[in-house]
């Protein structure tokens, strides 16, 4: 015998209705970064999105798979959008090109497509271009107006490197990551060893991330768990850093609004596929987020590390889906671990 | 989540002004009925009457089989026409005569006579379960109760029979409670209703200081979120105590009724009417007059809903229940039975088709709202996969298929069907399994059966061989026997005669956990046992005769 099917009462949204809301919520901080960092932003979420949505349609076919029911999720085109966001602006084509084949074909389709992949696609699309093409990922262009000249070219990939460094500059992380150990924190900022405006520019993009993710969490969209814990768990790290050695670290407000601290927190870590999946799971995995980008910023090689940090997460996933079993109404215990009962 | 509340849960659209507005008006009475020997949880009924027999309303037309079944009645004056393996079918006379049993005062009368009564009146639970009504009351012989929750919840969206009961005859839904609580012997009677029901509220409130004797009786208004009328998560939400896996609200002195079983119990005890009709709740936007009406049981839906103005063209599909928990309707020709308590006629736009399933996104939404807290999604997985362990360790059987998970599952993944399909296929292996069990105690019997004749005919012969001719030489077939091997025999035995006491012991245990249940397989394995026994005496008999034989000069 058939049964009803709870779903079609309504109200509640469907897949392709949370992926386009996520789209949208992005719009804020897109147009943040636009404001600052001018049009080459917007170029790069609009060839990532077309490429991603072609390359989602490519292989789709290759696997003989319906190709319009599975675009329509918007799933491929979130996943260009994410990554075009996360890309130094006016980033040439083929490097989105190459990222976004390696997000969407590789991490994404070849894992058996939307809901199996293990891996955050555009973060791997991301941290396969950093470490594969470290010079034109770390040119990040100091706040500028929004038309620049160089625009085209850059796209097309036409101008040399050396006009690039040229026109590049360091991000308020970058710099302050390759202060050097001598100088003491105070000496650095006094220096003042940014453009004008750099770290304004951060804290409104910043800021603007967050009002998109309010809004997501607001409309149910996305749980409080992954950002709470993300951002808390790193602030806490940080400060303690900080508190330890005010002269070497940097505060945890630096932490916050720097990078792609909040932007990683509400659009890159809650991706539901490949985090952890019960609220207590959640809450270990935004947590393990926000310590690895501290340790990494801290301690390690790259300025920013929400890529590796979501990453690095992603594998601890099926662990925490163990381990965080809530006790079931009724049962004295949760089955929590890996035992198993004897078949 | 406070301490007293049950998790998760979901609020969707209620739909309940559809039919609660109109007053509890009285169906008319249909020329014919037919009635379904299954009604209820359990065996079928066995007629009781022959085709051509003339019956009024409340003649007994098939008897309860077994403990865990009911009795069914005519529900109109008429004559049988047809008996089939499922219903009875009466062509009614239009008269509507009645016949009803002795009232009985529930206050003095005994209460064994009470659950007779209960029993005769082929009560079960109205709410839905359909589980005998006498059996449940009779359970305060194993579990001290205390409590008696009336479950007015009602938490399905589009269902208002409850509602319309309390309003119209809380008194009468009141007095039954005490009735029931008097024969499980609670002190206490909580009514749970859901903060969408002011007016039958208000009727309880009336009726509330005249009714506290002898079990006090308390109305708890708790917050309409579904769902508050699962068992669990209303006693949870009431008492704050949790009802353990695979266990009974009985085993922690709690039993849960519905206003209707309640008004039903009453009935049949101080009216001596037996369950002939039952309040349903006919709704959706193709019928024209929805409302609650008392429908006589075995009416058929088709002329029901034609009744109550039902729009053909309009209709997409007919749900029985409610949105959420309630079974499409394959055929209209369907009659009402003793457990329908709502319609819903669906228009296409207010129950559209679910939509294509989609891929799993692991958002975990399903495990937010799932009131038994249990991971609907590793659940999904698990079901699709037939992975019978995982789901074991994943608690499927704790599921209590209430569907939230499926309202919210943004990729519209029709999960409580994976699970039921997998308790099946689970239960229907447990069920294999214990035949072939069954099986395997049969047979090593019959080898133990065997053993133990061969044993004998040799002992026989032995002695006899050793009686006949005490002085010849014992060459022929007596193999020399040490004195070890004697012990050993001995030893042998010994542990029978333990393995007899040991299967005694298992058996004994058993039936006085559950005198209920059959225990073939143990009484087999006890039987086994003794018959192993026999052999180990009769090899040692023969042993011994042997040894005698030889010893002799």
């Amino acid at each position: 015998m058939s049964m009803m099917h709870a779903s079609h009462l309504g109200g509640t949204p469907s897949t392709a209705h949370i992926m386009r809301w996520v789209i949208a919520a992005m719009l804020p901080g897109l147009g943040m970064m636009t404001l600052y960092f001018g049009l080459g932003v917007l170029s790069n979420v609009l060839i990532a999105a077309l490429l991603a949505v072609a390359a989602e349609a490519f292989i789709l076919r290759l696997r003989r798979r319906p190709v319009w029911p599975t675009l329509n999720d918007a799933s491929a085109l979130l996943t260009g959008v994410l990554l075009g966001a996360s890309l130094p602006p006016a980033s040439p084509w083929w490097l989105i090109g190459v990222g976004v084949i390696a997000a969407v074909v590789v991490a994404k389709q070849l894992y058996g497509g939307l809901g199996h992949n293990p891996f955050n696609p555009a973060m791997v699309g991301y941290a396969l271009l950093l470490v594969s093409f470290p010079t034109q990922m770390t040119l990040w262009a100091p706040p500028q107006a929004i038309w620049s000249d160089t625009l085209w070219p850059q796209i097309l990939g036409t101008v040399p490197m050396t006009t690039l460094d040229a026109l590049s500059g360091a991000t308020p992380l970058d710099a302050f990551q390759h202060k050097g150990e001598a100088v003491l924190a105070s000496e650095f900022w006094a220096s003042s060893p940014l453009p004008e405006g750099t770290l304004a520019a951060w804290r409104n993009i910043a800021l603007a991330w967050l009002i998109g993710g309010l809004v997501l969490i607001v409309k149910r969209l996305i749980s409080w768990h992954i950002p709470v814990a993300m951002l808390g768990s790193m602030l806490l790290l940080s400060a303690l850093f900080y508190a330890s050695d005010t002269s070497h670290f940097a505060s945890p407000l630096f932490h916050l609004v720097t990078g792609a601290t909040l932007f990683g927190a509400f659009f890159i870590a809650t991706d539901p596929v490949s985090s952890a999946t019960s609220r207590r799971g959640k809450l270990f995995y935004g947590a393990g987020i926000g310590v690895l980008i501290i340790l990494i910023r801290h301690l390690g090689g790259y300025p920013d590390a929400v890529a590796f940090a979501v990453l690095l997460m992603n594998l601890c996933v099926p662990l925490l889906d163990t381990v965080s079993v809530p006790r079931p109404v009724g049962q004295s215990t949760a089955h929590s671990g890996t035992k198993r009962s004897a078949p | 989540m406070r301490a007293n509340d049950f998790p998760g849960g979901i609020y969707p659209p209620e739909r309940k002004e559809r039919s609660n507005r109109a007053p509890l008006r009285i169906a008319p009475l249909p020329n014919v009925v037919a009635l379904p020997l299954s009604q209820h949880t359990g065996k079928a009924a066995l007629p009781c009457v022959n085709v051509g027999d003339a019956v009024d309303t409340g003649t007994p037309v098939a008897r309860r089989d077994g403990m865990v079944s009911a009795n069914v009645h005519a529900s109109i004056s008429g004559t049988v026409i047809e008996i089939t393996d499922s219903d009875i079918v009466i062509q009614g006379d239009g008269e509507d005569r009645r016949i009803t049993l002795p009232p009985l005062d529930w206050r003095t009368t005994h209460c064994d006579a009470l659950l007779s009564r209960l029993d005769e009146a082929g009560l079960v639970g109205l709410g839905g379960a359909g589980f005998p009504t006498y059996l449940k009351a009779n359970v305060s012989q194993q579990h001290a109760i205390d409590t008696l929750v009336v479950n007015a919840a009602e938490c399905e969206p589009y269902i208002t029979a409850d509602d319309l009961t309390l309003r119209y005859h809380a008194a009468d839904v009141l007095e039954g409670a005490q009735l029931l609580a008097r024969l499980c012997g609670a002190a206490h009677i909580i009514v749970g209703i859901e903060d969408n029901k002011p007016e039958a509220c208000q009727a309880l409130q009336a009726v509330l200081a005249d009714l506290g004797r002898p079990a006090k009786v308390a109305l708890k208004v708790i917050e309409t979120r579904y769902p508050s009328g699962g068992e669990r998560q209303l006693i949870k939400k009431l008492l704050n105590r949790d009802v353990p896996s695979g266990g009974l609200p009985a085993d922690i002195g709690v039993l849960c009724h519905n206003p209707g079983t309640l008004m039903a119990a009453l009935q049949a005890v101080r009216d001596g009417t037996p369950v002939v009709e039952r309040v349903v709740t006919l709704t959706g936007d193709a019928i024209a007059h929805p409302g609650n009406y008392w429908v006589r049981v075995g009416t058929s839906i088709a002329s029901l809903l034609e009744q109550v103005g039902l729009v053909q063209e309009r209709l997409h599909r007919v749900v029985v229940g409610g949105p959420m928990m309630g079974t499409p309707l394959t055929s209209l020709a369907a009659p009402v039975t003793k457990t329908t308590n709502c319609l819903i006629a669906a228009t296409e736009e207010e129950l559209p088709p679910a939509p294509a399933e989609a891929p799993c996104i692991r958002c975990g939404a399903c495990e937010s709202v799932c009131p038994a807290q249990l991971l609907p999604q590793q659940l999904h997985w698990y079901a699709r996969a037939q992975n019978d362990t995982a789901l074991d360790a994943h608690h499927l059987f704790d599921c209590i298929e209430c569907g939230a998970c499926s309202y919210v599952c943004p990729s519209a993944i029709p999960l409580v069907q994976d699970y039921r399909s997998a308790k099946q296929r689970i239960r229907h292996k447990r069920i294999e399994t214990a035949k072939a069990e069954h099986a395997k105690h049969r047979f090593e019997f019959r080898q133990a059966r065997l053993a133990r004749e061969e044993a004998e005919k040799k002992a026989r012969r032995q002695a006899r061989l050793a009686q006949q001719s005490p002085s010849a030489n014992g060459t022929m077939d007596s193999p020399s026997l040490p004195v070890a091997d004697l012990r050993s025999l001995r030893i042998a035995q010994t542990a029978a005669k333990a393995a007899v006491r040991k299967a005694e012991k298992v058996l004994a245990r058993a039936a006085a956990e559950d005198p209920q249940q059959r225990h073939d397989d143990l009484e087999t394995q006890l039987a086994t046992a003794q018959e192993n026994l026999k052999a180990a005496e009769a090899r040692l008999a023969e042993a011994r005769a042997a040894s005698e034989y030889k010893e002799a000069p």
